[in-house]
C-alpha cells in the first residue's frame, strides 16, 4: 500500500463514529439497567471465559435435553399456529439440582415461515396435501440467585400431512 | 452496589463500543432507526448472553448487530439486495462525530463514502472502525481474507479518487 493511501488510512482512523442517541441508550438501560444484577465482567480487550469450563459443561447437556423435549412435543393440528410461552419447559427441568441451578424460565416456538407443499399420495391411496412449516423454539434458563441466563434456540421443521377429503 | 456497578459496566461498554456498533449496524440497514433497532438488539443480547463466551468482543458484537440486521430484514419482509440497500442508506444524518475544525473534510469523506460500493464500504467499515482483521472479516462476510484485503486496498483508492475530485471541484 502506498504512502498516500497509508495517510488517508490514519486520516480515516482518526475520525470517530457518531454516537448512538440518547433515546436508544434509554431504550438498552430499560433493558439491562435496571434489571442486570449479573455478575461484572472487567472490560478488556479479547474478554475470555469469565464464566468456568464446568458452567458450560454442566449447562450443555441441560440444554440438549430441553431442545429434545421441544421437538419432541406435541404441536396441536387444528391449523393454529402453536403459540408462544408453551410449558414445555416443566419437561426439561430434570438436573435442576445440579451445581449450575440454572431453571427453565421460559420457552417459546415462533412460526416464521408455512408453505403448502401440494399434493402427495399416501400408501393407501388416499390424497393429502403437505404442509411445512418451519420453527424457531427458544428456551431460557436462570439462575435465580445470580440472575445468570442461558437461551438455546433451534430451529426446527416440521412437515404435516392433512388428508384431502372430497365431498 | 452491585447493581449500580453492573450498570456502570454496561454503560462503560456501551460508550465504548457503540458508536462503532452503529455504524457497522448502518452498512446492513436502511436507517438509522433500524440501525439502532440492531445494535439495542445486538447489546443486549450480548451483554445478557455472550459476554462470558471466549473470542474478541468486537468481533462477537458485529456478528451478533449482522444477524439482528438480516432477522429484522426478513421480519419486515425488506431482504433486497446489498445494492438497493446502499442506494437507500439514509444520508442525511452524519455518519462521524462532528469536530469544528475539519468538518468540511469529515462531509467530504462520508459523501465519498456513500458512493463506494457496499461490499467495499463494508469492509472499509469493518476493518477501520470495527477494528476487525482480514480474517475475522472475511469469516463475517463468508469471503477469503484475501478478497476482503483486495476489498479494502480498492475502497481506500477509490476513496482518495473521490476525494482528489470534490478538492478539483470544491
Amino acid at each position: 500500500m502506498d504512502e498516500d493511501l497509508k495517510l488517508l488510512e490514519a486520516e480515516l482512523t482518526r475520525l470517530q463514529p457518531a454516537a448512538p442517541s440518547r433515546a436508544l441508550f434509554a431504550r438498552v438501560e430499560r433493558q439491562l439497567g435496571a434489571a442486570e444484577r449479573a455478575p461484572v465482567v472487567p472490560l478488556r480487550a479479547g474478554a475470555g471465559a469469565a464464566r468456568p469450563a464446568w458452567f458450560w459443561a454442566l449447562s450443555a447437556p441441560l440444554a440438549a435435553a430441553a431442545a429434545l423435549a421441544v421437538m419432541f412435543t406435541r404441536v396441536p393440528t387444528d391449523g393454529r399456529a402453536p403459540s408462544a410461552r408453551a410449558e414445555m419447559a416443566r419437561a426439561a427441568s430434570a438436573g435442576d439440582d445440579s451445581a449450575t441451578a440454572l431453571k427453565p424460565v421460559a420457552a417459546e416456538n415462533v412460526l416464521y415461515a408455512a408453505s403448502d407443499e401440494g399434493f402427495v399420495t399416501l400408501d393407501d391411496g388416499t390424497p393429502a396435501r403437505r404442509e411445512r412449516l418451519r420453527y424457531v423454539d427458544t428456551i431460557t434458563w436462570r439462575n435465580p440467585r445470580t440472575n445468570a441466563s442461558l437461551t438455546w434456540s433451534v430451529p426446527r421443521d416440521e412437515v404435516r400431512i392433512v388428508p384431502v377429503l372430497f365431498q | 452496589m452491585e447493581e449500580s456497578t453492573a450498570h456502570e459496566s454496561w454503560t462503560t461498554w456501551f460508550q465504548l463500543y457503540g458508536p462503532k456498533l452503529l455504524l457497522c449496524a448502518r452498512q446492513w440497514t436502511r436507517s438509522l432507526a433500524d440501525a439502532e433497532d440492531v445494535v439495542q438488539e445486538a447489546f443486549v443480547r450480548y451483554w445478557r448472553n455472550q459476554r462470558g463466551l471466549p473470542g474478541e468482543p468486537m468481533a462477537l458484537l458485529v456478528t451478533s448487530v449482522r444477524r439482528a440486521a438480516f432477522d429484522l430484514a426478513r421480519r419486515e419482509g425488506r431482504r433486497t439486495t446489498r445494492e438497493e440497500r446502499a442506494s437507500e442508506l439514509d444520508d442525511r444524518v452524519a455518519v462521524f462525530h462532528a469536530s469544528l475544525d475539519g468538518d468540511e473534510r469529515r462531509a467530504a469523506i462520508e459523501q465519498a463514502m456513500q458512493r463506494l460500493p457496499a461490499e467495499q464500504r463494508e469492509v472499509l467499515v469493518l476493518k477501520i472502525w470495527g477494528e476487525l482483521t482480514f480474517d475475522q472479516i472475511g469469516t463475517e462476510l463468508e469471503i477469503s481474507p484475501n478478497t476482503a484485503a483486495s476489498r479494502y486496498r480498492y475502497a481506500l483508492a477509490a476513496l482518495r479518487q473521490e476525494l482528489k475530485e470534490a478538492d478539483c471541484h470544491g
